[in-house]
């Protein structure tokens, strides 16, 4: 549809594979999804909370991750996201493909020249 | 792949969800989420203002926000149709020569195909409107070995079947006659009655509007009581101010009272739509015959019979036709090979157009074809120009998707543009029909312009619209990107330079088996034009003047009512000659009655032969312009004795084998043994008339005299075979009456007379070459229109492969080819394409033709100086489209053209 550059795309798929990888330890919503990924990264990753949300209806259109409304333990309504079958098998696809491409750019930085 | 396919589904499945619902969960989640975050951030040591703020600021733009969950939705199709159909308005108004090719060629092709479709549909296809239309047959009685060729019934044989027959659950029987009016108020008006049999209104399934419909005993009209007659919903509103109070009350027509018992509802035209009274039928068997009929008879299946058994179960009940009324003698039935046939109601009364009307089906497709090919063809080349702008949109990173989606817009924009052009054009056929009448095509009243029709074309104009979209999109797909951009304007894939000559050799073909059906038609109707109809049409006009029953008994007070008359009409200046008779040539299909059977009285050798029987007063050659050939007109005196006769100069040689004729004697043989038969004497032999239809020849006639005052014979003689109830008159001169001074003069004569159908005799004979002359101007449209379009198709596809070529040329002149090889070449290609399409054209011609035969006059469905005329014409016109590219190609100028690249 859109045009997008191939530098947005590339970031855009590590936002799937870090939701997804944080979805497989825990269900949770988007805020705490956002607040558990900077916490992991030990708020090196700063992730845009506005794009958060296209990228979660992206991946529930690939049926890798399941929504359900549920109330949080101080009695609160929120959409809750957990990952599905598909999606467990989805992240263990994205994380090979992910090292691979980081041993790539690895080789080519240690590269001796 | 999977998860592509699922994900397209998971769209398609957002597109039909409650946008209104997804958008408040969406609202929630937004709301619980930076309420999450003020939380947080009051937590680090924020003011609750601050803290807001931050959150509102951390999660960006709104507005960017529901932009991409939008578009990761799907919902950025629906965004994107509009878009696109934005920028197909913007293309359309860049290339306006282009759209408007389009849309007239798609939307006069389609509002002409829709109307004939819709006429086609409604009179061969739809179920007629009466309840359970499927059960209604038509029942018809042949006696192929008797003259009467009909398939009526008389009444002995519709009741015995009515009676005896098990698979019908009723049968009705019809006729109906012009020959009546309503005589009260202060102006007669001529009406048509149907004669109906009150079981016809109960199969049919009909309600009055109004009072109530015939009992089964309403069965006889000539009686002296008074009787009961419905009439329709448009006389009881005009005649009769739509007064209720019409029920129970009397009315008159012609000769007596009728009490109107009820009304029909406008929507029923049933027999014919011109129909205003009806009469309970008279089914009179004081003389059971078989040979002169004229009832119609329908019935209506029992549930679950079938019309093949219906018919094999009547059949069986013939033989006992004689035992029910033994004047049919079972040799009769022998002799006469009587059988019954039983067809659905709907295609008996299609039977008689149904070959024009397939062929106007055909007409139908065929127009289509030639609209979408056209509009395929200008997609096409279309196609070709953009190929670089496509090229470019695709590098860009345009989807296919998107790009399909941006070609079937416009296309679909494009079809409901000329939608614009198709109503309209439907609307006008539809309420013009072409010309045609209830005369040539029963039950065309049923068809009319509804919003169905508008619905249809909208849709069929979206769905070619979308189709030739999508034609325009393959061909954008299918070349790769690089391809494209390396090869856009240096030429087009073989693939498609072959579809796209298909296309125009089909158009050709098509064109030229519609010039040669036009050909053959006009042929046709100049033959009509110019055959010999035996009398003169021009300067002359002809009214009719039917007498009220029972005022004027006898044939000698007719003939004084006609008498007088005849003397007020000769008294408008300028009349030179009138003329009366029973009927006129070129009455039309199913004109009746008036058959006799005559012979020579003193020639024992010379065989009895069928005649059609007519009066004639003694102007009445004079005024329609009928040679005569030997002897004289009738005068004062040919009553007395044996009566005079004039003998048509084919029925002179069919009896006596000469026209050497006069003062023979002719015998009428009577049709009744009871009767005896009558002699005549000849006093003179005229020039021959067709009496129906010109195709069907000249009609072996004779003529009987119309006298002043009956030459002063009793009032109870019959000297001749008819009187003069209904007269057909005839005006010759130099100056003619208007009808409105005719009609004055009738009135003053007797005003319960209406003088009725007051025309030229010219547009009587336009009337008997009517049905050529239409469908030859249908096809001669059509065929011009598919020329046109062909040549137009023939010019732009060689035009375009030229122009690919140009370098190729520019090469081969600079390397010393000379201009005029490049011509020949450029000429060749188009001759390939035109020969192509004009044999398949021939080919398509030689095997359809033949559907024509039936409006064929003195010309052969195969008539070689027809197809050759036409493919003449068609190459002639075609060589012009291919000469022109031809001669731009062969002028190329090479260093132009090279350094151009």
């Amino acid at each position: 549809m859109g045009q997008r550059t191939s530098n947005e795309q590339v970031l855009q798929g590590t936002l799937d594979l870090l939701i997804l990888k944080t979805l497989s330890i825990a269900p949770m919503h988007g805020w705490g999804l956002t607040r558990r990924i900077e916490q992991l990264s030990q708020d090196v990753l700063r992730v845009g909370q506005g794009s958060i949300y296209p990228a979660l209806v992206r991946i529930e259109q690939r049926g890798w991750i399941d929504t359900e409304w549920r109330t949080t333990e101080n009695g609160r309504r929120a959409k809750y996201y957990r990952l599905t079958a598909a999606g467990r098998r989805a992240l263990g696809t994205e994380l090979a493909s992910w090292q691979r491409f980081v041993d790539a750019v690895g080789l080519v930085l240690a590269a001796e020249g | 792949m999977l998860h592509h396919g699922r994900a397209a589904l998971a769209r398609l499945f957002e597109l039909f969800r409650d946008r209104s619902r997804v958008d408040a969960e969406q609202a929630e989640e937004i709301r619980f989420h930076i309420e999450m975050e003020t939380a947080e951030n009051i937590r680090c040591g924020m003011t609750e203002a601050e803290a807001r703020r931050a959150a509102l600021l951390r999660f960006g733009g709104q507005q960017r926000f529901e932009e991409e969950t939008r578009d990761a939705r799907g919902l950025v199709v629906v965004d994107n149709l509009a878009r696109d159909a934005r920028y197909a308005l913007r293309r359309i108004v860049r290339a306006p020569a282009f759209a408007i090719g389009v849309i007239a060629t798609l939307g006069v092709g389609l509002g002409t195909a829709v109307g004939i479709g819709a006429i086609v549909y409604g009179v061969l296809l739809r179920d007629l409107p009466f309840a359970s239309p499927v059960q209604l047959v038509r029942i018809g009685f042949h006696t192929d070995g008797l003259a009467e060729s009909n398939d009526l019934h008389s009444p002995p044989t519709f009741i015995h079947f009515a009676e005896s027959g098990r698979s019908f659950s009723d049968l009705g029987a019809y006729s109906t006659s012009d020959a009546f009016a309503l005589t009260d108020g202060a102006v007669a008006e001529r009406v048509t009655v149907a004669m109906m049999s009150p079981s016809t209104f109960d199969l049919l399934g009909v309600r009055p509007l109004l009072g109530a419909l015939f009992e089964r005993r309403d069965t006889s009209w000539v009686s002296d009581q008074l009787l009961p007659v419905l009439i329709s919903q448009e006389i009881w509103e005009r005649r009769y101010g739509a007064d209720p109070t019409i029920i129970g009350r009397r009315i008159e027509i012609d000769h007596g009272a009728r009490v109107v018992i009820g009304i029909l509802p406008r929507a029923f035209k049933f027999p014919r739509p011109s129909v205003s009274v009806w009469y309970p039928s008279a089914l009179n068997v004081g003389n059971p015959q078989i040979t002169t009929r004229h009832l119609t008879v329908i019935g209506r299946l029992r549930d679950g019979a079938t019309i093949a058994q219906a018919q094999a179960e009547l059949n069986t009940l013939v033989p006992a036709l004689s035992t029910r009324f033994p004047q049919i003698t079972s040799e009769l039935l022998q002799q006469s090979r009587a059988r019954v046939s039983v067809e659905s109601l709907k295609s008996a009364t299609a039977a008689p157009v149904r070959t024009q009307l397939i062929l106007l089906g055909v007409l139908v497709a065929v127009i289509l074809v030639i609209a979408t090919t056209n509009v395929v063809n200008l997609f096409l080349l279309r196609t070709e120009r953009t190929g670089h702008e496509i090229a470019i949109a695709l590098s860009l990173g345009a989807g296919r998707l998107a790009l399909a989606q941006r070609f079937v817009v416009e296309g679909v924009v494009l079809g409901l543009a000329s939608g614009f052009v198709a109503i309209p054009a439907a609307a006008l056929a539809l309420s013009t029909k072409f010309g045609f009448t209830e005369r040539e095509i029963p039950r065309l009243h049923e068809v009319s312009f509804t919003a169905g029709i508008i619905a249809l074309i909208v849709a069929c104009a979206a769905l070619i619209g979308g189709m030739v979209g999508c034609i325009g999109l393959l061909r954008a797909g299918r070349a790769g990107l690089s391809d494209r951009l390396r090869a856009s304007r240096a030429s087009s894939s073989p693939r498609w330079r072959r579809a796209r000559n298909g296309l125009v050799a089909v158009q050709v073909a098509i064109a030229l088996t519609l010039l040669v059906a036009a050909a053959l038609l006009g042929r046709s109707f100049w033959n009509l034009q110019s055959a010999h109809i035996g009398f003169e049409p021009a300067n002359a006009m002809t009214f009719q003047a039917p007498l009220p029953w029972g005022a004027y008994r006898s044939y000698a007070e007719q003939a004084v009512f006609h008498a007088r008359l005849q003397d007020r009409l000769a008294g408008f200046p300028g009349v030179t000659a009138v003329g009366g008779a029973l009927h006129l040539p070129l009455r039309g299909r199913g004109a009746l009655g008036y058959d006799l059977q005559l012979r020579a009285s003193n020639d024992a050798s010379r065989p009895t032969v069928p005649g059609t029987g007519n009066l004639a007063n003694s102007d009445y050659f004079r005024s329609l312009g009928v040679p005569i050939r030997a002897g004289r007109s009738f005068q004062p005196g040919d009553l007395r004795g044996a009566p005079a006769v004039v003998l048509s100069e084919r029925l002179a040689i069919s009896i006596f084998g000469t026209t050497d004729v006069l003062g023979r004697s002719v015998t009428k043989l009577s049709p009744r043994p009871d009767i005896p038969s009558t002699t005549f004497r000849v006093v003179g032999v005229v020039g021959d008339v067709q009496r129906e239809r010109i195709e069907d020849g000249y009609t072996p006639m004779a003529y009987f005299p119309l006298l002043q005052d009956g030459d002063g014979l009793p009032a109870d003689s019959r000297p001749v075979p008819y009187r003069p109830t209904e007269l057909q008159y005839v005006i010759r001169g130099t100056e003619l009456p208007d009808a409105p001074a005719i009609q004055q003069i009738v009135r003053e004569l007797d005003f319960r007379v209406p003088a009725a159908n007051i025309r030229t005799l010219d547009s009587i004979v336009d009337d008997a070459t009517a049905h050529v002359r239409l469908t030859m101007l249908l096809i001669a449209v059509a065929g011009a229109a598919a020329l046109l379009l062909g040549v137009i198709g023939v010019y732009s596809v060689i035009s375009y492969t030229a122009g690919e070529r140009i370098r190729e040329f520019g090469i081969r002149l600079a390397v010393g080819a000379a201009p005029k090889g490049i011509g020949l070449m450029v000429l060749g290609d188009g001759l390939k394409l035109v020969t192509v399409g004009t044999i398949a054209g021939l080919a398509a011609a030689f095997s359809l033709t033949s559907f024509l035969r039936s409006l064929l006059y003195e010309v052969a469905p195969t008539s070689i100086a027809e197809f050759a005329g036409a493919t003449v014409l068609l190459v002639a016109v075609t060589l012009i489209a291919i000469l022109l590219p031809a001669r731009r190609a062969a002028g190329t100028q090479p260093a132009i053209v090279l350094r151009g690249e």
